[in-house]
């Protein structure tokens, strides 16, 4: 495959920082979209939530994070934690400062998708008797995922491009690798098309993913309302 | 000792109050049916009764137990009552088989064939049990509304209560529902319905209960309702009967 | 330095980052009509190509492209100017997801009505004019808007190219004077600021142009 590329081949000849590189993108990238999505879980309970005093620090939040840079923020802890005698690792900083970001998003889109539900199923489950969480558990939270399936693979899709922004943060990741590389070989051009070109690749495998995710996870009779 | 006695209940918001002191009683197997104008707090009524919405004041005796009263266990006096809603409120994301199963394996924690089992019954019942793995979505609305009755029953309430059970409706399928609940009727199965639907009324109950501007007006059979000389049930009934 | 002094000093860069939002902005309010345009009114191969370009630009990371235009470039002889790598990189990439906010808003324009335009004899442009385009604007706001705060959202990284926007003043704030803190702090209010400048000039606009009696997305 490699032979595919000779137009690249300078460049792939540095195949072990390559992979080394690709490597912490994913890892990274497949962290926060699974702490995003948890989070995002859970600030969208948060705005369902049954006292308006934690209903609008919620929305707070989510405003907050959706208006504001993540870059900043990130350079918020970055620079900013080791004043309050806090250190942690860049990855650690990248974990945490997407988790709160991206999870603000995924509480956006799971919010948008819930005002579509009928509101008489959830008053059907607690006319059963189910609890107020019982009813999120096993009506709102399903239904509003599976609205939200494309919004939310989308956001997954944007994690992975986002991944490319923390060596700002001193995480050595893929893209920081490539830099290195392009400052070693002088190939500026080639090296950076390639880059963009890997960077097309893996989000197209996270797009095959979802395609397939959409499918199965579609409630039949409704079209995902949401991102699509 | 009635199955349910509802006492001067009450409930109002702010100034305006939409339950103004209502009170009957609902012996077992009997069926009343709740009609009036609109506003004259019907549904409200319903959702008082198991506890949905919290009364302002009086009592609600189920079994003879005030379910009124701080510490009443919310979910025994909802496993109790089955609710049938007038858009059925089926669970879209789930399967006829699973909307009926959903309670009994969470609430009532029965294991997953004694649930399909008791739902399947009900679902026979109501002749939809070919319809078990249908989604919603691919139901007619009479389909809809036989399965959330289903759903109901499962639960093997002690009242079945209906919100309009036919207003969502086309007229072929609210002979349909009409008819179902009527064979429960005759099952003696205790029933609670608000309506506006005369023939549903005639259908299905033993008395009918007149709310007017949150008030009982008049509780009467319905010939004899139809028949009385006033202008307020005249008003509602249009000069039908 | 007080607080307020460097919520001063940080705005002096705010004006450079209003230039290059708007600058990407309308880049990619260009590009994106003009790809939504030529899909409209384009063959079948056409469409198929245009669709590759939104692919390709919908799935590199921004900062990737804005390096591949800014420091590769130049590797095969064309040099760049910030401004116009920022342009050729946000910019290009925002057109790219707004031609799919003009092609969705555009499949929600009421069939009917172009039935009808074309019944009258308007020619295939005409109804573009004056029956799609007028609708799929209206449509189109949530997501122009949305686009807009992402512009917005990316163009701190127009500091790596040396632009002199905000959080290049940050930056240099907190290397000399260690508060990194209040200084991304302030500078985090300062792009939220700007944020929700922008919705309510949106929203003022919106209600300007509301169609009376039509029913609000």
């Amino acid at each position: 495959m490699l032979d595919a590329f000779p137009f690249f081949a300078d460049v792939i000849s540095y195949w072990p920082q390559i992979v080394r590189g690709l490597r912490d993108t994913i890892l990274l990238s497949a962290t926060i979209t699974a702490t995003g999505l948890v989070g995002g879980i859970g600030v969208f309970a948060l705005t369902l939530s049954s006292k308006p005093s934690i209903r609008y620090l919620t929305q707070s939040y989510i405003s907050l994070f959706i208006g504001t840079p993540l870059i900043v923020f990130l350079f918020l802890l970055y620079y900013g934690l080791p004043n309050l005698g806090v250190t942690l690792s860049p990855f650690a900083i990248a974990v945490f400062g997407f988790t709160l970001n991206v999870s603000a998003y995924n509480a956006r889109y799971l919010t948008i998708a819930y005002k579509e539900l009928d509101p008489a199923e959830l008053e059907s489950g607690r006319a059963q008797g189910f609890s107020r969480f019982q009813v999120f558990r096993l009506i709102t939270a399903p239904q509003s995922l599976r609205m939200s399936v494309p919004a939310l693979t989308n956001q997954a899709i944007q994690n992975v491009k986002d991944s490319s922004i923390v060596f700002l943060i001193q995480y050595i990741e893929f893209f920081a690798q490539m830099q290195e590389v392009a400052s070693r070989t002088f190939l500026f051009f080639k090296t950076y098309l390639f880059t963009a070109f890997v960077y097309l690749l893996l989000v197209s495998v996270v797009v095959l993913i979802a395609r397939r995710l959409e499918r199965r996870l579609a409630i039949p009779g409704m079209s995902a309302s949401v991102g699509s | 000792m009635a199955l349910l006695e509802v006492k001067e209940l009450v409930k109002s918001y702010g100034g305006r109050s939409v339950l103004d002191g209502v009170s009957f009683d609902l012996e077992e197997g009997e069926s009343k049916v709740v009609m009036g104008p609109s506003g004259c707090g019907k549904s409200t009524l319903l959702r008082c009764l198991n506890l949905l919405i919290e009364p302002t004041s009086g009592a609600i005796l189920l079994d003879g137990k005030d379910i009124t009263r701080p510490g009443a266990d919310v979910r025994a006096v909802r496993s109790r009552i089955g609710f049938v809603f007038q858009n059925f409120a089926l669970y879209r994301h789930m399967s006829v088989l699973d909307n009926v199963t959903l309670a009994l394996r969470r609430l009532k924690k029965l294991s997953k064939s004694e649930a399909e089992d008791r739902a399947l019954h009900e679902l026979d019942r109501m002749e939809m049990a070919e319809k078990r793995d249908a989604y919603p979505a691919a139901l007619s609305g009479g389909q809809s509304q036989r399965v959330a009755i289903a759903r109901a029953l499962a639960m093997d309430p002690k009242v079945l209560f209906f919100d309009e059970p036919t207003s969502a409706l086309d007229p072929i399928m609210v002979r349909e529902v009409v008819t179902l609940i009527n064979r429960l009727y005759l099952d003696n199965v205790t029933i609670l319905c608000v309506t506006h639907d005369l023939g549903l009324a005639k259908h299905i109950s033993d008395r009918v209960v007149f709310l007017d501007r949150g008030k009982v007006y008049a509780e009467d059979r319905i010939e004899n309702l139809l028949h009385r000389d006033d202008p307020v049930i005249e008003d509602f009934f249009g000069g039908e009967g | 330095m007080s607080f307020i002094d460097i919520l001063l000093t940080l705005l002096q860069g705010a004006g450079y980052t209003l230039l290059i939002t708007f600058s990407c902005a309308a880049t990619a309010l260009f590009v994106g009509l003009g790809i939504a345009m030529a899909r409209e009114l384009g063959r079948t191969w056409t469409s198929a190509i245009l669709s590759a370009w939104v692919y390709v630009f919908r799935g590199i990371p921004m900062l990737v492209l804005l390096f591949v235009v800014f420091f590769g470039l130049p590797g095969i002889g064309l040099d760049v100017p910030p401004l116009l790598a920022m342009m050729l990189s946000l910019g290009l990439i925002s057109g790219a997801y707004l031609s799919e906010v003009f092609r969705g808003a555009l499949a929600a324009v009421n069939p009917n009505e172009v039935l009808a335009a074309q019944a009258m004899g308007f020619t295939r442009f005409e109804t573009l004019r004056l029956i799609k385009i007028p609708q799929m604007m209206r449509f189109s706001v949530p997501g122009m808007v949305n686009e807009l705060t992402t512009v917005l959202k990316y163009s701190p990284f127009a500091y790596t190219v040396g632009l002199p926007e905000i959080t290049k003043q940050a930056m240099a704030l907190v290397a000399t004077t260690m508060r990194g803190i209040e200084i991304y702090a302030a500078i985090g209010l300062i792009y939220f600021a700007i944020y929700r400048l922008l919705l309510s000039a949106v929203r003022l606009i919106e209600k300007r142009y509301r169609i009376p009696g039509f029913a609000e997305e």
